[in-house]
Formats: C-alpha cells, structure tokens, sequence
C-alpha cells in the first residue's frame, strides 16, 4: 500500500463527499428552515443530470457547452422547484411528519417515471471537455482533473451559502426562522415566501449537483435511489440545519466509502450506516446541530 | 354486533372466493392476504405507537430469508419454518428496536431505515450464505399446498390467526399503553410505565409478524431476492396504511385491497404503475387524511370531528 494509492483514494474520497455536500446542503437547508425532509431531493438532482445532458446535447460543438449547461440545468431546476413547492408541498405545512414524508416519497416515484418517459431507459454520458478530461499531477501523483473541479464546485457553494446565511438581509430571516417562526412571522414578515425561496434554493443547488455529477459516469436511471440514502446519512451525521456540520459528514462519508473500497470492499455502504446509526444512537442531533425536538 | 356480523361476511366473501375468481386473481388474493398481514403489523408501530418505522421490510425479508434457506438448503417443513421466521425477525426487532425506541419522530423513521438498510446489505453482500442479488430460487411448498387454491386458504388461514392475535393485543391492556404513549409518552411515564420497554415489545411483536408475512412470501412467489429488504419496500406498508386509514385495526388490510388490487389491474396496461401509485398517495395525502376508513367512519358517525392534530394537544 504506497502513498500515491492513499493520496488519489483520498482525493477521490473527497470529491465524492464534495458531490454529496452538494446534494445534502440543499437537502439539509429544507429541512431545518421548513422542517420537511425532502425524500425526492436526490429525484431532482437526478432530473438535474438529464437536463444537463439534454441542454449540452444541443450545443456540444462548442467548447464552452458543458460550462454552461451546468448553470442552465440548475436554473431549470430551480423553476420546477418553484412549481412543486407552490403547487404540492405549501399544502402540507401544517400537516404532520408522516404525512409530509409520504408527499415527498410519492414525488420520488412520480419524478423516477417522468424521467423515464422523457428521456428514456438509455444510459446517457456526457463528453468531458479537454480542460478536465486528463489527469493532473500533484507531486508527481495523477488526480483525474474532473475530481478537482467538482471540489472546487463544492468549495464555492459552501462559501457561498455561509455568505448567504450570514452575511445577507435575506440569509438572517432565513436562520431566524430556523430558531423560531411565529417570532419572523410577527415582525411582519411573510413565512410562505421564505419557505418558498429556501426551498428553490435548495433544489437549484440539486440541479447544479446533478449537472456537475453528470460527466462523472453515465447517467442512469435509479441512481437517485442509492444517493437519496447516503444523503440522508451526510445530513444525520453532521446535524440538520447545519452547514458546517454537512459539509464534515459529507467528507466523512465520502472518504469512508473512498477507504473502505480499498481494504473491505463489501462493506463500503454497511460502514456508513453503522456509523450514521451510532451517530442517531449517540448523539440525535448529529455532530454539528443543536438539541431539539428530540 | 353489527361490526362482527360484516366481518363475518367478509370472511365468507373470503371463504367462497377461488370458486368465482380466475387463477390470476387468486394469485392477487395471496398478494393481498401477505402483504396485508405485513401492513397491519407495520401500523402496530405506525397507529398505535405513533412512530413512523421507514425500515419494516427488513423483518418481513429476514422471515423470507429464514424461511427461504431452511426450505431450500434444509428442507425444513413450511410448519417449522414459520415459526422460525418470526423468531429470527423477532430477535432482529429485538436488536435493532433496543437501539430506535430511544428516539422519536423523524428520527425513529431515519434510524429505522438506516438498520433495515444495513440487513439489506447483509443479505445482498453476503453471497456465500444468501446468495447475494441472485436470489434463492425453488422455495416449493409442500405437495398439500401446491395449488393456488390450497395456498390461498392456507395463507387465509394463517392471516386470519395472525390478525386475531394481533386484534387481541391491540385490544389488550398492553394496546391501550401503547396508545397512550402514541397521545402522550410524558404523562404515560409519569404514570409509572416503562414507555421504552413498552414500545421495545411493541417493536418486537411488529417485527415478528412482518416476518410471518415475509415466510409466507417466499414459498408463494417460489423465489426471494434482497430487494424484499429495501427501503423502497419499506415504503409498500406505509402507502396501504395511509390508503386504508392508520386509526382503525383493518385499515391497513382496507389499503392492502386497494393498493395490491390497482396495481394488478394497472400493470396490466401500463409500465408506469409508480407513477400511478405516487399520484393516488398524493390525492390521499392532500383530500383523504385520514384513509378510506377515515372517510367511512366519518360518515357513519356523522361527520363527528376527527383525531386531533398534533398542534391541537396540549404537550
């Protein structure tokens, strides 16, 4: 076992928890601001995939094609975000858990055969563009570069919605609705539309995850299913509501599967649900969230 | 009385059945009859424990399981095996509820799912004892219950014991603890009750009859695959309770009825029975709460007023 296999497993590992932070972020957000767990987030991440390849399809001669179907499909996305929240889930705030929970899974089935009479059963693969195609050497080390840019892609979202959430007018309502709701909504301002806003902006980043995750692989079909899970998993480690706090357990799952792809290959998901179990065991509110409503 | 009396003609409704019904529609009678002992022992957490279990499946797979491999790499009697099942998916309840009755709501349903997950990849990794995502095949029953009709009223016959029992402990003492836990876990513990070793059992006995449900999956549908522990499949129980109403004992079974009877009438002509099912669930969601035997009763009663929400009681 040399270092150079440790070094790329560890990158690797990174990335992946990196696209996980992307899908959980959104995922975390709309839960801990409108306390309803999105089951069909990774759904639309996936519908996010399809756009991307769907919009970079059509202008793939050019070399700027995938740089700007990525943004595209989050805007896309972040359009039918829009529609389901005033549509489905505004009608289910004041119901309760299970009910809301249902609503969501229901859209999981519906979203799985939208996109399989829109785009078909054929797996779909994007053509990487040369700057990310080959791989970049760090002391010497091979990195495959596409790595690189979805961990810089994660970076970015993550400042970005830390600069939000702290350091704009908008970004305080939002937390002071997490911390208490009848107190924004007393001060005059509208929960609906707030609830609204954090959910579009939660499922514009899904696109986003799910256009950068499209060249990775093909895209295929019920890979939502896997992703939903892990993202789940990402968001009870770290604690919901917590940025800070899904980005630790985003790397922390990621390297776990990374790793144990190395030394116990059969056992890659089994660890992450042991360690998920142990956290909700030891610690409900996740390493980084605040005790409540336990 | 009268309640009794149209439970009595269902029950003979269910007796004469295979004399009017083609095989195929036999086969969905089965269907019905699991699956639905599976969704009224999912309700025992859901109902009458308040606690949403996102991860049931794995005990009705780990009863599948236990008696697939008996039937298949012993030869152990089906008679045997059943018994077994609920032992094995008990004792996996056991485990895995000692760990989930410790917390509530959202994350009971996530801690659930995480458990019946972790089974799920057990069984789909673990290829030299499960054979993994191959499956086992030729789970044959014995000769007497070879055709559908006999397997129909043997599953008939089973059920109906299962239901009866679980009708008396919903019924029982212990039921109405658990119902009190459902309406207010606080003042249940004030009143002296051990509300985790409660809900433990509570768990445990959920678990035991999913299995039961699972052991009688395998030798009907002569094959078993992991995927009878995957979440997706957790999610079959929730969606016939939710259809057929949470708050009464036969609800779920109301829900198993609708759900299994529309999904053999649509897939008959179409692929996109997920599709179907998700809209049904939200139409029940938005304009049924309450199920199909929420609305009944409503109607038999009057329109009298509904279970109270949860923002209605006082905590």
């Amino acid at each position: 076992m040399d270092i150079t296999l440790l070094m790329s497993q560890f990158i690797s590992g990174l990335s992946q928890g990196m696209m996980l932070f992307l899908i959980a972020s959104g995922l975390s957000l709309i839960f801990g601001v409108m306390n309803i767990l999105n089951f069909a987030h990774a759904s639309l991440w996936l519908v996010g995939a399809f756009f991307c390849h769907s919009i970079w399809l059509r202008m793939q001669d050019y070399g700027f094609a995938l740089w700007l179907s990525i943004p595209l499909a989050g805007l896309v996305l972040a359009g039918i975000g829009w529609l389901i929240e005033v549509i489905l889930i505004r009608r289910v705030y004041k119901r309760e858990l299970p009910e809301q929970l249902l609503l969501t899974y229901a859209m999981v089935l519906i979203i799985g055969d939208v996109i399989k009479i829109s785009w078909g059963v054929e797996d779909r693969i994007i053509v990487r563009p040369p700057e990310v195609s080959g791989p970049v050497f760090f002391f010497g080390i091979p990195i495959d570069s596409y790595f690189i840019f979805v961990i810089l892609v994660g970076v970015a979202v993550a400042i970005g919605l830390w600069w939000f959430l702290k350091k704009t007018k908008y970004g305080r309502i939002v937390r002071a609705a997490v911390f208490s709701r009848e107190m924004v909504s007393a001060l005059g301002i509208p929960i609906p539309r707030i609830y609204t806003g954090v959910f579009v902006l939660g499922i514009f980043i899904a696109g986003i995850a799910g256009a950068v995750q499209a060249p990775v692989g093909s895209i295929t079909l019920g890979m939502d299913m896997a992703v939903i899970i892990q993202a789940f998993c990402v968001v009870v480690i770290g604690g919901f509501g917590s940025l800070l706090g899904t980005l630790v357990g985003s790397i922390i799952v990621g390297e776990i599967y990374a790793f144990s792809i190395l030394f116990w290959p059969q056992g890659a998901l089994a660890l992450i649900f042991i360690v998920t179990a142990i956290i909700l065991i030891v610690r409900p509110w996740g390493l980084f969230g605040t005790p409540m409503r336990v | 009385m009268k309640r009794y009396l149209f439970l009595g003609l269902i029950y003979a409704l269910a007796l004469v059945l295979p004399l009017f019904i083609g095989e195929f529609w036999i086969h969905v009678a089965v269907e019905i009859l699991i699956l639905g002992l599976f969704a009224v022992s999912f309700n025992m957490i859901f109902g009458y424990m308040g606690q949403l279990s996102f991860g049931h499946a794995a005990y009705y797979g780990v009863g599948a399981y236990v008696t697939g491999m008996l039937m298949v790499k012993a030869s152990v009697p089906l008679a045997i095996c059943l018994p077994l099942s609920m032992i094995g998916a008990g004792i996996c309840a056991l485990i895995i509820g000692y760990f989930c009755v410790r917390l509530t709501g959202i994350y009971f349903a996530i801690l659930t799912m995480a458990f019946g997950q972790l089974i799920y990849y057990i069984i789909f990794k673990w290829y030299s004892f499960t054979r993994g995502d191959d499956g086992l095949q030729g789970i044959i029953a014995p000769p007497l219950l070879f055709s559908v009709n006999a397997y129909y009223y043997f599953t008939l016959f089973i059920a109906t014991a299962a239901l009866i029992v679980m009708w008396y402990i919903s019924e029982s003492p212990f039921g109405y603890t658990m119902r009190a836990i459902r309406d207010n876990a606080d003042r249940t513990r004030f009143i002296g009750i051990n509300v985790r070793k409660y809900m433990l059992i509570n768990f445990v006995i959920a678990g035991m009859f999913a299995g039961l449900a699972g052991a009688l999956w395998g030798p009907f549908n002569r094959s078993i695959a992991p995927d009878l522990c995957n979440w997706h499949h957790s999610g079959t129980p929730v969606f016939m309770t939710v259809i057929g109403g949470p708050f009464g004992f036969f609800g779920p079974m109301i829900g198993s009825v609708i759900y299994t009877f529309l999904m053999a009438f649509i897939t008959g002509f179409t692929e996109y029975w997920p599709l179907t099912i998700g809209l049904v669930i939200i139409f029940v969601v938005l304009f049924v709460p309450g199920g199909v035997l929420g609305v009944f009763e409503n109607k038999m009663k009057g329109f009298r007023s509904k279970a109270p929400k949860s923002e209605e009681t006082i905590p």
